[in-house]
């Protein structure tokens, strides 16, 4: 426990210099630009692309390239953090500069903000001889097996299944039957669409369940708690249970359930495993979420291109399941939200780094 | 001899008679819901809608938007605009769970002066606000809306991104526990809209902000202190924001850099629905009490009636656009701009 909070510590006191750093105008770029301590001897960069600090989500996936570096025996200030802020353009050309600096010594781990931007990251790696796995974005007609090694892999998540568990087990709480209300996210998100996916999945094969509504609450604390008490006076006490596409929007139907007396009384899931919905499955506020493990994901994504660009595999002899794969998606419930909470919250679970694959699914 | 219905007594009751309109419209769509399924239902009784434990839910969702949305009623009476109510609603809110939980983590200990605390953070940023618009001569649409991004950078700096939970049971008593069906929350909001309201007609500085907002030179030519006024009334402005802060983390349980996302459409809308003139010296706090209730309860209607998610934003920005037609007095500006 004291690890864990020194970890998460040292982490919030890294990111705040960081942030500082960016304040003082030293931005993104400049960062690497600033002294970088000598990498291992002729070791490429290591660096991660994503959009912002404001998200938790993100904050996870980076810090598990901060132990990965910390694996090779630096610091995990010696990550580079590339900010696009949401910017496709910014995204990229943060990478050139990057790559033009270091000579395309370059191990990358990027989100590249959206789909169509990912296949000129990927080209301008493969230019100047950088290695890059990208997590999230790109097009279906990109692939990593085009661009020989410099494209290492792309991860991305699956949720279809994973969400229809995590209803299976809302369904199991409800006794089997009666009125489910949804909040889910963005209409448009890809992550909102297989998540509801999901859940219509697992009604599908249960037929003595009802949805009485399903709206977007687009992923928001505060939005999903209105939606959610005007459900209660829309449907009262038919609502036997409260499927939402994530987290934070089971946060918010936890607080009306709460302003009412209900919270723990009607079942509620959500996706994503974070620290507090453990909490919750705990004290039995909420029945269900499903950890994707991002630290795996952005240490592994770092871990994947450096790995390339050192030359300990040639990704171009592994097979396309392992350049295009799905990561980790652990359903948590009641009956294993310890072990949860004491491998994923508590500690830090010990990662070989070289064991690129090992929790993943094949994508193609 | 006057008549009752005369143009000026309509206009000014006009926001009400919407709201009423708006409550009396909803347990409509009900009853034909329940006709469609062949129930028995009889208009208003059975209404969920207009049951208390419904208007109880209404009042909840729209208390941290009226403490909000009254702190900008006084700079839009005054004729400007404070678009910082983003910023100052996450920077309070996170300060205000930093310091609880640094100086205890409940209100039966040295924690509640976090209270005073995030009050304060909120007049301090008002003040910059209101020093940057006067003494630079910055427009205050520019000046706010650039302190906002400030604020939420600020909130952004002081979590690291991450969320921060307030859980003290006696804190979160403002939500869970009711007073004749409502929660404190809800008297905490009326009473502070009744030290506002004093404020606005009981002290000089609230007939100041009409002064300036009615007509900023003949003020200023009668020997007001406009700056003053005005550096006042962001600051004022900013002690609501900080309210808001406040009853949005007593709300969800929860403080973070997005906790003031969406204030600033709320809030404006709210202020100018209700009747208070974009253009200064019309309106007041009650009016945004008013403004502030016809758009939860357009929210809160439209889930209730089963209107799909994606035509209830078509459906509010057409209600807003009728409301505002409804309850202002466009006759007596010569141009809109």
């Amino acid at each position: 426990m004291s690890f864990i909070k020194k970890h998460v510590e040292q982490a919030t006191l890294n990111r705040r210099n960081f942030l500082l750093a960016s304040i003082a105008g030293a931005g993104s770029l400049a960062l690497p630009m600033s002294a970088r301590p000598a990498f291992a001897a002729d070791g490429p960069t290591i660096a991660w692309s994503y959009r912002n600090r404001t998200n938790p989500y993100w904050n996870a996936i980076v810090s598990g390239g901060g132990r990965f570096v910390e694996s090779l025996g630096m610091s995990a200030d010696d990550l580079v953090h590339l900010l696009n802020e949401g910017s496709s353009e910014k995204s990229l050309a943060d990478v050139k500069a990057l790559l033009s600096k270091t000579g395309g010594n370059l191990a990358l781990g990027i989100d590249t903000n959206d789909a169509p931007n990912a296949r000129p990251v990927v080209e301008a790696c493969q230019a100047a001889g950088g290695y890059v796995t990208t997590i999230w974005n790109k097009t279906a007609d990109l692939h990593p097996w085009d661009f020989g090694d410099n494209y290492v892999a792309h991860i991305s998540w699956s949720d279809t299944k994973p969400a229809e568990e995590v209803a299976n087990i809302l369904i199991d709480a409800m006794g089997g039957s009666g009125g489910i209300v949804g909040l889910g996210g963005i209409p448009s998100n890809n992550p909102a669409i297989e998540r509801r996916q999901g859940l219509d999945n697992a009604m599908a094969a249960n037929g003595n369940t009802e949805l009485l509504d399903y709206q977007a609450a687009d992923w928001d604390t505060q939005k999903a708690a209105e939606i959610m008490s005007s459900y209660l006076t829309r449907f009262g006490d038919d609502i036997k249970g409260v499927f939402c596409a994530n987290d934070t929007m089971a946060f918010g139907a936890v607080e009306a359930l709460r302003a009412e007396g209900l919270a723990g009384q009607v079942p509620v899931v959500g996706y994503d495993g974070t620290a507090q919905a453990a909490e919750y499955i705990k004290s039995g506020e909420m029945q269900a979420t499903c950890y994707t493990d991002p630290p795996w994901a952005g240490g592994v994504a770092c871990s994947l291109a450096y790995h390339a660009a050192i030359g300990t595999f040639k990704p171009s002899e592994e097979p396309k399941g392992h350049r295009e794969f799905y990561g980790p998606a652990l359903v948590v419930s009641k009956a294993d939200v310890d072990q949860f909470v004491a491998d994923h919250i508590d500690g830090t679970p010990e990662v070989d780094w070289t064991d690129f694959w090992g929790p993943t699914t094949p994508a193609a | 001899m006057q008549g009752f219905m005369t143009r000026e007594t309509l206009l000014k009751w006009a926001p009400v008679l919407v709201l009423i309109f708006l409550l009396l419209v909803f347990p409509i769509f009900e009853m034909t819901n329940a006709w469609a399924k062949g129930k028995e239902h009889i208009y208003l009784l059975d209404s969920r809608f207009l049951s208390i434990r419904n208007l109880a839910r209404i009042a909840i969702s729209a208390t941290p938007a009226l403490m909000v949305a009254l702190g900008v009623t006084f700079i839009i009476l005054m004729g400007s605009i404070d678009l910082s109510m983003e910023g100052t609603v996450s920077v309070t809110a996170v300060g205000f769970a930093y310091a609880f939980l640094w100086l205890g983590g409940t209100l039966a200990s040295w924690a509640w002066l976090a209270i005073p605390l995030a009050l304060l953070i909120g007049a301090a940023i008002g003040l910059i606000n209101g020093i940057v618009h006067v003494k630079l001569r910055i427009p205050s649409f520019m000046a706010s809306l650039a302190m906002g991004f400030v604020g939420t950078g600020f909130a952004l700096l002081l979590t690291g991104g991450d969320r921060v939970r307030v859980e003290d049971p006696l804190f979160r008593a403002l939500l869970t526990v009711r007073w004749m069906n409502f929660p404190i929350m809800v008297y905490v909001a009326a009473a502070f809209l009744l030290l506002m309201w004093f404020i606005q007609t009981r002290t000089k500085l609230g007939r100041n902000f009409y002064a300036v907002g009615g007509g900023e030179e003949l003020a200023a030519a009668s020997g007001l202190n406009v700056n003053r006024v005005r550096i006042l009334g962001f600051m004022l402005a900013g002690i609501c924001y900080g309210m808001g802060g406040l009853m949005a983390v007593g709300k969800i349980g929860i403080a973070e850099t997005v906790t003031g996302a969406n204030f600033m459409f709320i809030s404006i809308t709210a202020v100018v629905v209700g009747g208070t003139a974009l253009w200064g010296g019309i309106g007041g706090v009650l009016n945004t009490l008013v403004g502030v209730l016809i758009v939860f309860v357009i929210n809160n209607g439209m889930v209730v009636i089963g209107l799909p998610s994606y035509i209830q934003s078509a459906v509010l920005g057409i209600l807003v656009i009728v409301a505002v037609v409804l309850s202002t007095d466009r006759r007596s500006v010569s141009f809109v701009k």
